[in-house]
């Protein structure tokens, strides 16, 4: 139970990332006066509640996947496999704690003009898609945005991805419940940040933003740090490791 | 007469299409993934509509994403045997879970199915829902018995990766088709009239020549006129694919399709909206997209027969298994057959890649009169050119005059009054040689016009022929000695009759083009033999293929004589495409394997020809073989990866191993691999073609 509060820290710290690309989102779901504060809240819910849904499902097939191929694999086989998973999720936080302290720019899509075609397309058809759902008034759309958003490329989810896949490795019955919660975990997380990114904009100085976009990318080193520290202790008999 | 155009992808609506209402008008569309698409990207008027189609997809993956969770949990052991009142209660939750989904994505599928069932057919939205609705019925038949398995989670998914496939797959066909918008859009454009001081909007088609109309900064042209007031630049690229703008004062000419610059114009119509040469474009490639090519033809009719053998395996897949195995696996394996057959890619191998073909000619003011000729055109092994005005610029100069019986000023006259009444460009030169000796015309009644040999007529109650040596002996003709003149080696030469002699002979010459010899080294490379079919003297021929770099020719031809020698050519070398100016050899282009007309403006003739190149434009002649070829190319690989690929899933899934989920993954990455195929062709070339020269101003005879 620790570990997944420690998960739900964890989505909190990262989700101060978030604030620059999906925040952007959850703006204009909170600027949307209609309907007073409840419509508001129930928007805000509609929205997070797609997103982990996303989420939950990207771990539980994330968890499937690894818990089938793990009931196959030799014990050598499997280790390095949750080495090298556990190893990608490290890295992909590391990279999300060095853009928190501002020492790593964001990507800001050099590869514009030259995508492939396939993947160019499918950029395309996101981004109208996401236009429309955001310009329309209906009151189901913040879900299908939810939805929609929790596919958008995030290297914290993915970091957190290849961690639930990591876990599920050992224990394939486990391992869609284990995975999808992990990812539920994380997404709770990122909930709080989401829902009051307008106000907490407006509330917290810069100093403060600054020193507080800080302390998150710390904690999400920290996570990265044992995560790695992981890959390199040897398997205890359950497969549950101990995280601290 | 041709058939629609589905209004989001503009691709022809084979059968019935699907009939969406939007804003109270009906529209057609070619499918239900269209007409998603269409309604996701209008935007403005219809944003409630749209939105609400994206909702329903958002919606609906957002249950099934929790069906897959849920199924995903319960069923790789995370329960104990015990907790199995646990489990039955997650069944029914799926099962209220998977009812919402299947009412929500599974209705426009089933919609069609049910409209194309009333009329006898099958469709692919037939089998997408005999598959989620046997999946749905059976988990619900377990969870009222008391099942172990639901399969809610197959069913749902299985919808929402069907959906989002016809989504995409619509969003590739659209850009596809992008470049074709502005050419088709002529049909549709509003004019801007200035009407007694009051700005009154039209549709372009109603304008008559004369109305004043008002072009903003911005705007399209929507048709042919001469700008009465204003200071602009006008885009022509849809017409001539010029892409630097053409600086527009008072009374210059505009075109329909052009976009204007930056400063607004009034401009006075000059034609209807129809006879510009845009709506003229717009008309034709309309046509030819709705011309079926043969490859389309033989496709679609396999694609007629392919679903219901599709459902017949899919049942014989369910018996066998049943038979070897627990009832349910072989019901998953039945409807993995269903889900993972894809007529649709067979369905999109053609059209897309030749509709982007037709487009990217298009788009570089050439063309083609259906995708047919794009077939044939790849496939040519020989080009035979016309000489005079395809080979040569069509200028003619008068070099010499060879006269018996007549003075020379008097053989001209009369040469140039039969002249008059063509447009060939020995005609012209003829006309303009007597013109510049400031020769009266004398009158010339009931000129016939025997095409590629000469003209006849009636002047001064004399019967007066002009033409080739080879026109004057069928006239039972024949040339005196020694009239020749000079320097007649290499000319055209064009004798002259009267009283029943021939009394004279000029001689013409001819510039060769410069691009000429450039287009047919191209052509060499691209392994194509040039031949040269003239009507003209053999030394002028042999002349000007020598010029050009061609060693095959033929002179003094006839037109029938010509259409014989394409018919010999191609039974002994294959394929032939003709190249001429179109106007005095429209059954030489005709007779050909693709016959090319090489020429601007609207005029009829031309218009019959399979291609049509602006004016000077004969540089583009290789580079349309090569996209010709292109599109063949990717039109056959589609074929291939659809059978392929048909053959071998369908033979995984018979085998009952593919999973229904994994089946709907690669049915959809299929259509779309064949979407993003096609769109290959749409990519800037290389070898980039030539852009006319500013749209020229059609010549009345």
């Amino acid at each position: 139970m620790g570990e997944y509060f420690l998960i739900f820290a964890a989505g909190v710290a990262g989700s101060f990332h978030c604030a620059g690309m999906c925040g952007g989102f959850a703006c204009v779901l909170g600027t949307d006066r209609r309907g007073g504060q409840l419509a508001t809240v129930a928007r805000h819910l509609l929205y997070n509640t797609g997103r982990v849904t996303t989420y939950a499902f990207m771990g539980a097939l994330a968890g499937a996947l690894a818990g089938a191929l793990g009931g196959q694999a030799t014990p050598a086989a499997l280790e390095t496999a949750q080495r090298t998973l556990s190893l990608a999720a490290a890295t992909l936080m590391i990279l999300m704690a060095l853009q928190l302290f501002g020492l790593l720019q964001r990507p800001h899509r050099p590869w514009a003009g030259r995508l492939p075609g396939a993947v160019g397309f499918g950029g395309d058809a996101l981004v109208v898609s996401l236009r429309t759902l955001l310009a329309t008034p209906s009151r189901f759309a913040p879900l299908a945005l939810g939805v929609l958003n929790g596919f958008l490329p995030c290297p914290l989810v993915y970091g957190f991805l290849a961690y639930a896949a990591s876990r599920s490795l050992s224990d394939p019955a486990q391992g869609p419940l284990t995975a999808s919660l992990i990812m539920v975990a994380f997404g709770l997380g990122t909930f709080p940040m989401m829902l009051f990114i307008g106000a907490l904009a407006q509330w917290l100085r810069p100093l403060w933003r600054r020193w507080g976009v800080r302390v998150a990318g710390g904690f999400v080193l920290a996570f990265a740090l044992v995560t790695l520290a992981r890959s390199f202790v040897p398997l205890s008999g359950s497969g549950h490791m101990p995280l601290l | 007469m041709s058939a629609s155009l589905c209004e989001h992808c503009l691709l022809p609506i084979q059968g019935r299409g699907h009939e969406h209402e939007i804003d109270g008008a009906a529209h057609r569309f070619c499918c239900y993934g269209c007409s998603l698409a269409y309604q996701v990207h209008r935007g403005h008027g219809e944003e409630a509509e749209a939105a609400w189609l994206l909702i329903r997809l958002g919606a609906g993956a957002f249950l099934a994403m929790n069906i897959m969770v849920l199924s995903l949990v319960l069923y790789s052991g995370s329960f104990e045997p015990h907790e199995g009142q646990l489990v039955r209660g997650v069944h029914v939750v799926l099962w209220a879970l998977a009812t919402a989904a299947l009412a929500i994505l599974g209705a426009p599928f089933a919609r069609n199915a049910w409209l194309a069932l009333l009329e006898g057919r099958a469709t692919a939205d037939s089998l997408v829902t005999l598959g989620a609705l046997g999946a749905y019925g059976y988990s619900a038949f377990e969870v009222v018995t008391g099942g172990a398995r639901v399969y809610f989670d197959t069913a749902t998914m299985v919808l929402v990766l069907f959906t989002l496939g016809r989504y995409l797959e619509a969003l590739g066909r659209s850009r596809a088709s992008r470049s074709l918008g502005p050419l088709l859009a002529a049909e549709r454009a509003k004019a801007t009239v200035v009407e007694g001081g009051h700005d009154i909007e039209r549709p372009a088609r109603e304008l008559v020549p004369g109305t004043i109309v008002r072009v903003r900064a911005g705007e399209r042209v929507p048709v042919d006129g001469i700008v009465v007031e204003g200071r602009s630049q006008c885009d022509e690229a849809v017409l001539t694919g010029q892409r630097e703008p053409q600086a527009k004062l008072p009374g210059a000419p505009v075109y329909g399709g052009s976009i204007n610059g930056a400063g607004q114009l009034l401009i006075r119509a000059r034609a209807g909206a129809a006879d510009s040469r845009w709506g003229l474009m717009s008309r034709q490639v309309r046509e030819a997209l709705g011309r079926k090519s043969l490859a389309g033809a033989l496709v679609d009719r396999a694609a007629s027969v392919f679903i219901p053998v599709v459902a017949l395996l899919a049942a014989g897949t369910v018996a066998h298994w049943s038979a070897q195995g627990p009832f349910d696996q072989a019901l998953m394996a039945g409807l993995a057959v269903l889900v993972v057959a894809c007529p649709c890619a067979l369905g999109l191998a053609a059209p897309l890649a030749t509709a982007l073909g037709l487009g990217q000619a298009a788009a570089h003011g050439v063309l083609v009169r259906s995708g047919g000729v794009l077939e044939r055109l790849a496939r040519v092994r020989t080009v035979a050119f016309d000489k005079t005005g395809t080979l040569s610029s069509g200028d003619m100069r008068l070099l010499a005059l060879g006269a018996a019986g007549a003075s020379e000023e008097a053989l001209l006259a009369r040469a140039a009054a039969l002249a008059r009444g063509s447009d060939h460009p020995l005609a012209k030169g003829i006309v303009l040689a007597a013109g510049g000796r400031g020769l009266a015309h004398p009158a010339a009644r009931d000129v016939e016009v025997h095409a590629g040999e000469g003209l006849t007529g009636v002047m001064g109650g004399r019967r007066v022929a002009m033409g080739s040596s080879g026109f004057m002996a069928r006239l039972g003709l024949s040339v005196p000695v020694g009239l020749a003149p000079d320097i007649a080696e290499g000319c055209s030469l064009v004798c002259v009759a009267w009283g029943g002699r021939i009394r004279g002979m000029l001689a013409l010459a001819d510039t060769p083009l410069p691009e000429a010899r450039s287009v047919v080294a191209s052509l060499g490379r691209l392994g194509l033999i040039a031949t040269v079919l003239s009507g003209d003297t053999p030394g002028a021929t042999a002349r000007a293929s020598r010029a050009v770099g061609i060693d095959h020719w033929r002179g003094e031809l006839s037109p029938s004589e010509k259409v014989k020698a394409l018919h010999d050519w191609a039974a002994r070398h294959g394929p032939v495409a003709m190249v001429g100016d179109g106007l005095n050899d429209g059954p030489v282009l005709a007779a050909a394997g693709v016959g090319v007309a090489v020429g601007g403006a609207t005029d009829f003739a031309r218009e019959s020809a399979d291609v049509t190149l602006p004016e000077g434009t004969l540089a583009n002649l290789p580079w349309l073989i090569q996209l010709a070829r292109r599109v063949r190319r990717t039109i056959l690989t589609n074929i291939a990866w659809a059978l392929g690929y048909n053959v071998i899933a369908l033979g995984l899934a018979t085998a009952g191993l593919l999973q229904p989920v994994i089946a709907a993954t690669l049915m959809a990455g299929s259509s779309l691999l064949v979407v993003v195929n096609s769109l290959r062709v749409g990519r800037e070339p290389r070898g980039r073609p030539v852009a006319a020269p500013t749209c020229v101003e059609s010549q009345t005879a």
